[in-house]
C-alpha cells in the first residue's frame, strides 16, 4: 500500500465517521441556528416600527419635543413608521408611577431634568440621545437668537459631515470600512476554526490511543500517516463546515437585509484561506501532540492546555494589531509563526504589510510547521503505545521507537 | 516460514530481550509461553516493527521483515482495541483496506468473517453496543479480514469465556490448517497443549525451551502415573503391585515444583508428566500440566 493510499484511507474514515457523529452534526445545527438568530432576529424585532413614548412634568418646551419628534422619525428606517408620544403628568409622582408601569420610556421635569426608570443601558438609551440633542440645540437657537439662524439650520448642521475623508490608499472609503469588518471578522473566525478544528484533532487522537485501537493501526500505518491522515480529514470537514456555514450566513444576509454587506476584496479573501491553512495545521499539529501524550480522554483538554493559552495569547494580542495595523507589535508578531494566522490576515485586510513581511511570514510558517510535524511525529510514536499516566513531552519523545 | 533472531531489547536497565531466536513454520501453530514480564509482548510487537531493536532481525520467508510487508500479517495485541463508536462491518472493511485489500474484496471479507462469527445480524451496528463476548469476535476478525499469511496473537484466550475460547481454538486451528503460520502467547500451559503442535517459552527475554510438543513431553525423563481410586480399585492396583512406586513418583512430581526465583522452563519440564486422574468409577489416564494459576504461585 503506498503512503498516499494509505494517508487518503486514513482521511476518508475520519471524514465519513466524524462527519455523521452526533457531536458533529449538532454543532454545525447550533452554529447555523446562532447565525440566522443573530442575522434574522433584529430584523424580525428591530427593523419593525420604533416608539417613544416621553413624559412631561411642568411647562413643556414645545420646540424641544417638536424638535426630539423630528430627530426621532429621522432615527428609524425611512420605511418603517416611527410614532413618538407625549405624555404629561401632574407631578413627579405621578410622572414616577407612569415610569414604573411602563406608560413613557423618561420623562422631562421642567424642562431642566431627564427622569429615567434605572440604568439607560450599554450605551445609553436612544430616546435619551435624542432628548439631549434637542436640548442642545434649542439652547443653541437662544444664544443665537437676533440672527437668522432657524433651529433646523442649527439641527441640520449638527447632523451633518462637513469634512469628506480620504484615504491615501484606495479612495474608495467603502472598501476601506469594508476592509474593517474583515480584518474584524477574520480575526474571530481563525480564532474559532483554530480552537474548534484542533480540539477534535486533540479528542480524535487521545481517543484512538483510549480505545487502545493505535496498536492495531500501527502495525500497518506508520504513526505520521495517522497524524497527517488524521490532521487532514478534520481539516477537510472544518473548512466543509466553515464554507457551508458562510454560505448560509451570505444567503440569510441577503434574504434579511440586516446587514449592508461589502465587496470582499481579493487580497483579504485569498489570505483568509491561505492562513485558514496554515493556522489550522500549525494548531493542529500542536493539539495532536498533546493528544499522544494522554492515555485517558479526561486528561486531554490538561495536556492541550498550553496550546490553547498560545492561540488565546494570540488573538488578544491581535486586538493591538487591530487598532496599529503597521506598528512596532504588529510586524514583530508577524514572524511570530504562533500568532502571524491571527495578525497578518489583519494587517493584509488594512494594506499594511509589505510583500516581503508576507512571505517571510508564510515562510516562517511553512517552516515551523515542517519541523513540528516531524517534532510531532516523534513524539506521537513515543506516546502512542505508552499507558499509564500522563507522559512528558521530552519523555515521548526519546522514547519513540518507531518514525 | 517466519524467523526471529536474537533479538535484544532494553528500556534503560531493564532488558526486555535477551537473545530471544525461534522460528514458525507456514501451516503450524506455535504456543509462546512465559510469565509476565518475561518479553511476549515486546517480540510480538517487534515483529510488527513498533519498536527499535537493539540488535537482531525478524525475517519473513528470508528476507528482513519491513514496513509495508507486514499487511501480510494479521495482530491481535493484548492491549484490545477497535472504534467504539464504528459499525463493525465498516471497521472490518477499514482494517482489510489498511492491509492493501480493494474496495469490495474487503467488503466481501468482511461480511464473509462476521457470517462465520456468527455476527450477520449486528453488520450495522456499532461495536460499543455489542457484548464483551461479541466484541472480542469482531476483534479477532479484524486481525483476520485480510487473511494473514503469518497470525500473531498476544493471550487470544484471556477474559473468554469457554464457548468464546472454543470459537477461538477453532478459527486458529482452521487458519494453520489454510497455511498461515500462527502464533499466539498464553500462560495457560495446558491451553497450548491442547492446541499446539510447537512450544516457544521465554524467560528473562530468551528462549529456554522449544520446539515440538510431543517430542518434549517424550523428551522429559520423569513420569508420574497419579491414581485417584476407589478402595476397592486400590486394592486390586496394590495387588499388581504398583501401587508404592506410582505414589513414590507423584511425591516426587508434587515435590519438584520450583521454588521462588528458579527459572521456569525446567519447571514446566519436569512437571509435564504423564498422570492420571479418574473418577471414582472409572480411572482414566490423561496429561496435566500445571495450570496459569499454579504456575504463577510456583514462580
Amino acid at each position: 500500500m503506498t503512503t498516499f493510499e494509505a494517508v487518503r484511507l486514513v482521511t476518508m474514515r475520519e471524514i465519513r465517521e466524524r462527519g455523521r457523529s452526533k457531536a458533529f452534526v449538532g454543532s454545525g445545527i447550533f452554529t447555523i441556528l446562532l447565525l440566522a438568530a443573530v442575522i434574522g432576529l433584529p430584523a424580525i424585532l428591530g427593523g419593525g416600527a420604533k416608539s417613544f413614548e416621553v413624559g412631561t412634568v411642568g411647562p413643556a418646551d414645545t420646540s424641544l419635543l417638536a424638535l426630539a419628534e423630528t430627530m426621532a422619525t429621522e432615527s428609524g428606517d425611512p420605511d418603517q413608521p416611527v410614532t413618538f408620544s407625549v405624555t404629561s403628568f401632574e407631578d413627579r409622582a405621578a410622572a414616577e408611577a407612569g415610569l414604573n408601569a411602563g406608560d413613557v420610556e423618561i420623562v422631562v421635569l421642567d424642562d431642566t431634568t431627564l427622569l429615567r426608570e434605572g440604568s439607560g443601558g450599554f450605551g445609553g438609551s436612544e430616546i435619551e440621545r435624542i432628548l439631549q440633542r434637542a436640548a442642545a440645540t434649542v439652547a443653541l437657537e437662544e444664544t443665537l437668537v437676533g440672527s437668522s439662524a432657524t433651529v433646523a439650520d442649527v439641527a441640520s448642521v449638527f447632523g451633518s459631515q462637513p469634512l469628506t475623508v480620504e484615504s491615501m490608499k484606495g479612495a474608495d472609503a467603502e472598501l476601506d470600512d469594508a476592509r474593517s469588518i474583515i480584518a474584524y471578522g477574520g480575526l474571530m473566525l481563525m480564532y474559532l476554526a483554530v480552537l474548534s478544528f484542533g480540539a477534535w484533532t486533540l479528542t480524535g487522537i487521545a481517543e484512538e490511543k483510549a480505545s487502545r485501537v493505535v496498536e492495531v493501526l500501527l502495525a500497518t500505518l506508520r504513526p505520521w500517516q495517522l497524524l497527517a491522515g488524521k490532521i487532514l480529514g478534520i481539516g477537510l470537514l472544518g473548512l466543509g463546515q466553515f464554507i457551508i456555514t458562510v454560505v448560509i450566513a451570505l444567503v440569510l444576509i441577503r434574504v434579511t437585509g440586516a446587514v449592508e454587506l461589502p465587496a470582499i476584496p481579493l487580497d483579504s479573501a485569498v489570505t483568509l484561506v491561505v492562513w485558514f491553512i496554515l493556522g489550522y495545521s500549525l494548531f493542529s499539529v500542536a493539539f495532536g501532540t498533546a493528544g499522544a501524550l494522554v492515555s485517558r480522554m479526561e486528561d486531554a483538554q490538561t495536556a492541550a492546555f498550553p496550546i490553547s493559552i498560545v492561540a488565546i495569547a494570540g488573538f488578544f494580542a491581535s486586538f493591538a494589531v487591530l487598532n496599529d495595523p503597521s506598528g512596532a507589535a504588529g510586524t514583530f508578531l508577524t514572524f511570530i509563526p504562533f500568532t502571524a494566522p491571527f495578525v497578518v490576515p489583519i494587517r493584509v485586510a488594512f494594506q499594511e504589510i509589505a510583500w516581503w513581511e508576507y512571505l517571510a511570514a508564510v515562510a516562517v510558517a511553512i517552516l515551523t510547521i515542517g519541523a513540528l510535524v516531524r517534532f510531532a511525529g516523534r513524539v506521537y510514536a513515543g506516546g502512542l503505545l505508552h499507558y499509564g499516566g500522563r507522559l512528558g513531552l521530552r519523555q515521548a519523545y526519546r522514547s519513540a521507537e518507531i518514525s | 516460514m517466519l524467523e526471529i533472531d536474537d533479538l535484544h531489547k532494553s528500556y534503560g536497565d531493564v532488558t526486555a530481550l535477551d537473545g530471544c531466536s525461534f522460528t514458525v513454520q507456514p501451516g503450524r501453530m506455535v504456543g509462546f509461553l512465559g510469565p509476565n514480564g518475561a518479553g511476549k509482548t515486546t517480540t510480538m510487537r517487534a515483529i510488527f516493527g513498533l519498536l527499535r531493536l537493539d540488535r537482531g532481525e525478524v525475517r519473513w520467508n528470508g528476507s528482513v521483515v519491513t514496513h509495508g510487508m507486514q499487511t501480510r500479517f494479521g495482530y491481535m495485541p493484548e492491549q484490545r482495541g477497535l472504534y467504539p463508536k464504528m459499525k463493525i462491518e465498516e471497521q472490518l472493511i477499514y482494517f482489510a483496506r489498511l492491509n492493501g485489500l480493494s474496495k469490495t474484496a474487503a467488503a466481501e471479507a468482511a461480511d464473509r468473517w462476521l457470517t462465520d462469527l456468527g455476527l450477520e445480524d449486528r453488520m450495522g451496528d456499532a461495536l460499543e453496543t455489542l457484548s464483551h463476548g461479541n466484541q472480542q469476535r469482531v476483534q479477532l476478525a479484524a486481525a483476520l479480514v485480510h487473511e494473514p499469511e503469518l497470525l500473531i496473537l498476544d493471550e487470544p484466550f484471556s477474559g473468554l469465556d469457554p464457548m468464546g475460547a472454543e470459537t477461538m481454538a477453532n478459527v486458529l486451528r482452521a487458519r494453520a490448517a489454510a497455511g498461515a503460520a500462527v502464533v499466539f502467547s498464553s500462560h495457560q500451559l495446558d491451553l497450548v497443549e491442547d492446541l499446539c503442535e510447537d512450544v516457544a517459552i521465554i524467560h528473562k527475554g530468551r528462549i529456554v525451551l522449544d520446539g515440538n510438543v510431543h517430542d518434549l513431553k517424550t523428551g522429559s525423563n520423569r513420569r508420574v502415573l497419579e491414581l485417584d481410586l476407589t478402595e476397592p480399585q486400590s486394592e486390586i492396583v496394590s495387588g499388581l503391585r504398583l501401587g508404592l512406586s506410582t505414589l513414590a513418583s507423584m511425591d516426587v512430581a508434587t515435590s519438584s515444583r520450583c521454588k521462588r526465583g528458579q527459572t521456569c522452563a525446567p519447571c514446566w519440564e519436569r512437571s509435564s508428566t504423564q498422570r492420571s486422574s479418574n473418577t471414582s468409577y472409572s480411572p482414566r489416564l490423561r496429561w496435566r500440566t500445571y495450570s496459569g494459576r499454579q504456575w504463577h504461585d510456583d514462580i
